[in-house]
């Protein structure tokens, strides 16, 4: 059989690239949070030997791009997939046929507090967690983990991006005033602390909760809060007409509720999506120029529960190059 | 059980400003004390600061602040008649027997004077006490110049005296550091001289290299080392040097030890 | 001879006990550590025996039980100075290495100048249980300082299985077991034979040894955080600090508090003048006291090998490493 004929929409949709190579696919192997063992990169290698060219490209979303592979062979390729698949614990709905679907994107994450002395959460676990609740899924969504507000990640080029904090929990009985926040907040932060009577106080309207202060104090008097907080921004992107970074939307919010409002924003992109959009695909992003950030923030919050201590913005104006 | 660390009501008696942030305290106190000993000076709520003894009487201690920082600032908003709170006397200070009948030459810079006062103060006023007595006190300018009035005083009193300054606009000062004086002093018996050097240790450190040109010896002469001093009572550690803690076991030191002291 | 406790035992003793005392020992602090989900072990008083961290050096040393960090030592108000009553009686559980700091701390606050009023009252209504250690840890050095066994404590305890062995040999802590029967039983007090360190400790360091060029590499390498004293037994170092309060400026008080010979500002006097400006000469200052000035003015060393201060540091630099090198000009202990 030397004719091909194959639906490139399935294709897509199934994670591999049509490439400017005639008969050439690329297999797309998405790893959430960035976050694999070694098993899995063997079983990549394998694919990219026995199937590609032997070459693999690293993704900027942190996934594998297997080149090379000759499009009769997806199948096969699908099948070697699935060790990887179930190593990875991505959401299938039939076993032996590859990755369910790409519109939404690989989950990205920095290292996070599993390795990072800054990062104030694991970043990879929440990272499957939201992996987990929105896949399979083809809505155009680029969601990003970061571990603090250093933003390695680059959480704010993303739909949402999720910066972890921490509040300070200050216990003034084991502060010798050594300056050492002080000097860690100014020199590598926001420089929201200062010295009163040899104690310290926190500008809370101006700390990032990025947890600086915790690292560098020789005493334990500052820790981490006992809850974990994030701050989501949002509908930050890259591309060809608006470029810009995501905006503030909650901060000091909880893990609970930044899954139920990418959760909820589906939904939203469900209803509002423009039906006559090329390939059924429109950037959430500019679903929400269109209906308006009101009726975007009324969907995000439908059924939700915030935290006491959550702040929500009233309203979110973003700005960037507009290149039309 | 005496608390150590309890302070002291102490009436200012008078106050006597020198310069324009150096102001003389005069504050009642009976009791043993000896020139070059300090106390823990305080304004509850401000702090406290180690101030040296710079002059002795029947039923007072001068004590010769300089105005640098918040304790000093708050106690220069006092007058006679307030109080401020005081403890010690601590350290050792300097012992008039150490220099009986010895030509004693005492050489000072700057605040460097307060910690001698007494000592040229006890010899100006018993001349036979000693067989000779120098002494070389710089300040930085003529409107540094401290102990105007003392100064008058020893003028009168049997004494080489020398005033200089590190610089002059006015005509009629010695100008020059403390150093340019001290190969000028003639010693009869160079074996019989005592030696005090107090100052900034820089001061200190080109002041006792000239008495080693003039060959005086380690064990004739006397240094006071001013260091932080939070509690006076060899607990806080702040003026450790070495072995020694400078509250406890100085800050006067003959310079067989005191050439040991290392920061 | 001492006593076989099982938990429900323990439980009432700690209840007899936590009448007059608070006990004092090294527990876990979950998720207080200094990075994101890292826990530390320190003093804090305790609810139950079973807080007792037996299997971990504590992060932190005893002394924060006997000298707190920061400690009011004085209230003013317009016209009088106030002292803080008297603090609850103490019952502290510390391996043989911090009691052998206690005689470093009792040293400075007792016998080298005028007593201590505020450490005296704490000292004196204190107790002490030295905790069984039956295994050495991360960078414990005692064996090589003398400080793996230790006199003069009030009690002694380590796990077994039930709960704890305990013996009481104050006869006023005593008094608090009187009501409880539990088992008479006798086992050997557990004690460190032998470190995976050993440590020689410099004798006879050159009359030099302070410009050596050993010290320069620390200038570059130390960021003067001070975790090193905070953590260690044996340093005692303490600044006041007076303050006025906020809501009412005529009443304030008078603090003492920690201070580290490797942070900015320690040796600062009047007039901007300030000592050791340089991170190696600081570690210096630090490192010829805990082995040679205490020594030379007390008669033994300072440091009591707990290794504490080698595990704390964020620089990676070791104590035990810097004695090493002294040993090497200096000749040591070992030899």
């Amino acid at each position: 059989m030397m004719h091909v004929d194959v639906n490139t929409k399935k294709l897509k949709k199934n994670a591999f690239r049509v490439t400017k190579h005639r008969d050439i696919v690329a297999s797309r192997v998405r790893v959430p949070g960035g976050a694999c063992n070694a098993e899995v990169l063997a079983q990549v290698a394998a694919i990219a030997r026995e199937y590609g060219n032997g070459q693999v490209h690293i993704t900027t979303r942190q996934g594998f791009e297997i080149e090379g592979i000759s499009i009769r062979d997806m199948a096969k390729v699908n099948e070697k997939l699935q060790p990887i698949i179930e190593n990875l614990e991505i959401n299938q709905e039939t076993p032996g046929t590859g990755y369910a679907s790409s519109g939404t994107r690989n989950v990205s994450a920095c290292v996070g507090n599993r390795v990072c002395p800054f990062g104030n959460y694991n970043t990879a676990a929440f990272a499957k967690r939201i992996e987990k609740a929105i896949f399979p899924n083809d809505l155009h969504f680029k969601i990003a983990l970061t571990g603090c507000a250093n933003d390695c990640i680059k959480a704010r080029m993303h739909d949402f991006g999720i910066i972890g904090m921490t509040e300070p929990q200050y216990d003034p009985n084991r502060c010798v005033s050594c300056s050492a926040c002080i000097k860690g907040c100014d020199q590598l932060s926001v420089d929201a602390l200062h010295m009163e009577n040899y104690k310290i106080v926190r500008n809370t309207e101006k700390c990032v909760g990025c947890g600086v202060c915790v690292t560098k104090c020789p005493t334990r008097a500052w820790t981490r809060s006992r809850k974990k907080y994030y701050r989501l921004t949002i509908m930050g992107r890259t591309g060809k007409k608006n470029p810009r970074l995501g905006e503030d939307f909650l901060l000091w919010a909880d893990e609970d509720t930044i899954v139920k409002v990418i959760l909820n924003t589906y939904k939203f992109a469900k209803e509002y999506i423009d039906p006559k959009a090329p390939g059924g695909k429109e950037h959430v992003g500019y679903i929400i120029d269109r209906v308006g950030f009101k009726e975007f923030k009324k969907w995000a919050l439908d059924g939700v529960e915030l935290p006491p201590e959550t702040i929500v913005k009233d309203n979110v104006y973003w700005s960037g190059i507009y290149f039309r | 059980m005496n608390n150590a660390y309890m302070p002291f009501l102490s009436q200012i008696q008078k106050v006597i400003r020198h310069t324009d942030i150096e102001y003389t305290f005069r504050m009642h106190y009976v009791g043993e004390v000896k020139p070059g000993q300090f106390f823990e000076v305080s304004v509850p709520k401000y702090g406290e600061a180690p101030i040296s003894v710079s002059g002795i009487g029947e039923d007072y201690v001068d004590l010769t602040i300089r105005k640098v920082g918040k304790v000093t600032n708050e106690i220069f908003e006092n007058q006679e008649g307030k109080s401020l709170f005081m403890r010690g006397p601590y350290g050792n200070g300097f012992l008039p027997e150490n220099y009986r009948g010895k030509e004693l030459a005492v050489v000072a810079g700057g605040t460097g004077v307060s910690p001698v006062k007494g000592i040229i103060d006890y010899f100006g006023s018993h001349p036979e006490e000693v067989t000779s007595l120098t002494v070389i006190a710089g300040f930085k300018s003529p409107k540094d110049v401290l102990f105007k009035e003392d100064i008058e005083r020893w003028k009168s009193q049997k004494m080489d005296l020398t005033i200089t300054v590190d610089a002059a606009e006015e005509p009629g000062w010695n100008v020059g550091l403390v150093t340019k004086y001290i190969p000028d002093i003639t010693f009869e018996n160079k074996e019989n001289a005592a030696v005090i050097v107090v100052g900034p240790p820089v001061m200190m450190k080109f002041a006792v290299a000239e008495f080693k040109k003039l060959d005086i010896a380690d064990h004739q002469i006397w240094i006071s080392q001013e260091r932080k001093m939070c509690c006076g009572l060899g607990k806080c550690g702040h003026c450790r040097m070495g072995d020694t803690y400078i509250c406890l076991d100085g800050p006067v030191f003959n310079y067989t030890e005191g050439k040991k002291l290392l920061d | 001879m001492g006593n076989l406790w099982n938990k429900e035992a323990l439980s009432r003793l700690l209840e007899n006990l936590k009448k007059d005392y608070d006990v004092f020992a090294p527990r876990l602090y979950a998720g207080a550590g200094c990075y994101s989900d890292t826990d530390i072990v320190r003093y804090g008083i305790i609810e139950s025996f079973d807080e007792i961290v037996w299997d971990e050096k504590s992060d932190y040393s005893f002394k924060e039980a006997l000298l707190p960090i920061s400690d009011t030592i004085m209230y003013f108000t317009e016209n009088s100075v106030k002292i803080p009553e008297e603090k609850r009686k103490r019952l502290i559980f510390l391996r043989a290495c911090d009691l052998n700091a206690l005689k470093r701390l009792d040293e400075i606050y007792l016998h080298n100048g005028p007593e201590d009023f505020y450490y005296k009252n704490i000292r004196e209504n204190a107790r002490f249980i030295l905790m069984g250690c039956s295994q050495s840890f991360k960078s414990c050095f005692c064996v090589s300082m003398g400080t793996n066994q230790a006199e003069n404590y009030d009690g002694y305890a380590h796990p077994t299985e039930e709960g704890l062995y305990l013996e009481l040999k104050d006869e006023a802590l005593s008094t608090y077991a009187e009501d409880i029967s539990v088992p008479r039983d006798s086992q050997e007090i557990q004690y460190v034979k032998e470190n995976e360190e050993t440590v020689p400790i410099p004798e006879t360091l050159p009359e030099n040894i302070a410009s050596h060029e050993v010290w320069k590499e620390y200038s570059g390498r130390c960021i003067g955080c001070g975790r090193c004293n905070f953590v260690c037994p044996t340093c005692t170092c303490f600044t006041m600090q007076d303050i006025f309060y906020r809501d009412n400026e005529n009443a304030g008080e008078r603090r003492r508090v920690w201070a580290s010979c490797q942070v900015d500002g320690y040796s600062d006097i009047a007039g901007g003048i300030s000592f050791r400006k340089d991170q190696g000469e600081r570690m210096r200052f630090k490192v010829l006291h805990k082995i040679q000035n205490y020594k030379n003015r007390f008669g033994y060393p300072m440091c009591v090998g707990c290794g504490r201060c080698e595990n704390v540091c964020p620089e990676y630099i070791s104590y035990i490493e810097c004695l090493n090198k002294l040993s090497a000009i200096g000749g040591n202990s070992h030899e």
